[in-house]
């Protein structure tokens, strides 16, 4: 089959996958385009290292297309095999095996030649600093310095399309801020990057574009600005007094306000109503306060942030 | 490449992990051993047929269970996925793991088999040419056993749960099938023994590896 012209580097449709009665993916679709960082949670058991899986060829689909680089899955995997680089989410080596040796090994499989392979190992054991365990035995090391060599030889061969299962647990948080940047830095360069994660805040950091699955459907692909617009999550505001006489709890005569509770002393949180203006009311709330007797250290609006559209999309039950 | 490069990685292996040094050490020394514990064997059976039976039975057993144990393991543990996911053919990784041990044991082999020729001569003088015919006999009856039996370790460690399931099925039905090698010549009486006898070997273990990599190629994980 002749490769085709493409827009889009990574691309799902329809793809299903049932092991015996359970339905592990639902007819799961999506497309990434090069440079992307696709940030893919879901609970536990929702599907994710699946979809992950099928994608690097491990797993066939039931049902559904995958094309990588514009070549179909699994029919030209020999082919898309060269563009893909894989961190499974427990990475295991022979145990007799050696850093050097082992990305050795898989430099080779990937096709980097004597020179490449040199300067490849090198040039990846300093950015991942840890040049100084190249010629240890694997089984030797630390779970978070096993993790850095399986991103090696997931990054060796300076693949096109990198797949990274929980490639941040396991890992101190220095490691997991180099890790980031060292995804923002391949992502400028081109590189597509799909990556699975529970640590919410580390896909809110890197990921330019986010997928939620929950019991194998894919429930939202966006950003995150898309993902919050499209899913009604009510606003609040927070407001802490320098002076409080107790007259706030009249700010309930408000009708956008939803509730207000005393979080701490001096400290109250207004809970809005879906579809409130928040810069009218702050305005209006102010005036209010003052009249009241009360007097105001700071007032600031509370942005959802992935936390709250997880737990909106997952716990709420929210889908398409 | 990737056949020559894995293979290397094997052998490699074995070597790190001081398996090779124990079959090549550990299989003559049982030969010396066996000679030790019964010597007179007498003239119709030749001592180095004797320690051609001990070392394919001793052998064959142990590259059996070495790849299956071997196999059971790296698949338990996804070791196999960082392979996977190269642009490499998956029978390249079976038998890369299947050459090598059979390798191991074809050197140890010889070696345990020479000692015995050197016993022999030791005991009857220079070898004649029944001695060394004997001596080539058994040498092909040895080979062709350990051959089936590690085709049958490497088709039990690709489809077998579990190490524990898969060396009982190796002990007590992989190295049944390599027995047949030893006795079909002998009941049908065939001319050219030798001949026979590697050749069921090779057809035998043809057939258990192209079901193994079939199995394999199929095989998700």
């Amino acid at each position: 089959m002749k490769k085709k012209e493409f827009d889009d580097f990574l691309v799902l449709e329809g793809v299903t996958k049932k092991f015996k009665d359970l339905l592990a993916l639902d007819n799961v679709s999506f497309s990434l385009q090069q440079g992307d960082i696709f940030g893919y949670i879901g609970p536990n058991g929702a599907g994710k290292t699946t979809t992950i899986k099928i994608i690097v060829g491990l797993l066939r689909q039931g049902k559904g297309t995958i094309s990588i680089g514009g070549y179909p899955m699994p029919d030209k995997k020999d082919e898309v095999n060269k563009l893909l680089g894989y961190l499974p989410q427990q990475v295991s080596f022979q145990q007799w095996r050696t850093v050097d040796h082992a990305l050795t090994t898989f430099g080779k499989l990937s096709g980097l030649n004597k020179n490449e392979l040199e300067s490849n190992i090198r040039d990846i054991l300093t950015l991942l600093n840890i040049s100084e365990i190249r010629y240890k035995k694997i089984v030797e090391l630390s779970g978070g310095t096993i993790q850095k060599v399986g991103l090696a030889q997931a990054l060796l061969h300076r693949p096109k399309l990198l797949i990274l299962d929980e490639p941040l647990g396991g890992l101190d948080p220095t490691s997991r801020n180099q890790i980031k940047k060292i995804i923002k830095d391949l992502s400028k360069n081109g590189t597509t990057i799909f990556f699975s994660s529970h640590i919410l805040s580390d896909v809110q950091d890197v990921a330019t574009k986010i997928g939620v699955l929950n019991w194998g459907r894919l429930l939202q692909v966006g950003t995150l600005d898309e993902l919050i617009a499209k899913f009604t999550i009510n606003k609040e505001i927070e407001i802490v007094l320098s002076k409080d006489s107790g007259k706030w709890i009249e700010l309930k005569s408000f009708k956008q306000i939803e509730k207000i509770e005393e979080i701490s002393p001096h400290k109250i949180l207004v809970y809005l109503k879906s579809g409130t203006d928040v810069n009218e009311l702050v305005h209006k709330i102010i005036q209010k306060l003052l009249s009241l007797d009360c007097q105001i250290r700071s007032i600031r609006p509370l942005s959802p942030n992935l936390d709250d559209v997880y737990l909106q999309y997952v716990k709420g039950g929210g889908s398409l | 490449m990737s056949f020559a490069l894995l293979f290397k990685d094997e052998l490699l292996g074995f070597y790190k992990s001081k398996v090779m040094i124990f079959l090549w050490i550990g299989l003559p020394v049982l030969t010396i051993l066996f000679h030790l514990w019964a010597p007179d064997t007498g003239p119709e059976l030749p001592f180095t047929v004797v320690s051609a039976l001990l070392v394919s039975s001793i052998g064959g057993t142990l590259a059996s269970a070495m790849l299956v144990v071997s196999i059971i393991n790296e698949k338990t543990s996804r070791v196999y996925d960082l392979f996977l996911i190269r642009p490499i053919k998956r029978w390249n990784i079976i038998l890369s793991k299947f050459f090598a041990v059979y390798l191991c044991l074809v050197i140890a082999s010889t070696l345990a088999l020479l000692l015995g020729v050197a016993i022999d001569t030791f005991n009857s003088g220079l070898p004649s040419d029944v001695m060394l015919n004997s001596a080539l006999q058994s040498l092909t009856l040895s080979l062709s056993m350990i051959m089936v039996s590690s085709a049958a370790g490497v088709l039990i460690g690709v489809f077998s749960p579990s190490i524990l399931v898969g060396v009982i099925l190796v002990l007590y039905g992989g190295n049944q099938i390599s027995a047949v090698i030893s006795l079909l010549p002998s009941m049908l009486n065939v001319p050219n023994p030798s001949f026979i006898t590697v050749f069921i070997g090779v057809v035998i273990t043809c057939i258990l590896l192209g079901l193994t990599i079939f199995l394999f190629n199929k095989k998700q994980f």
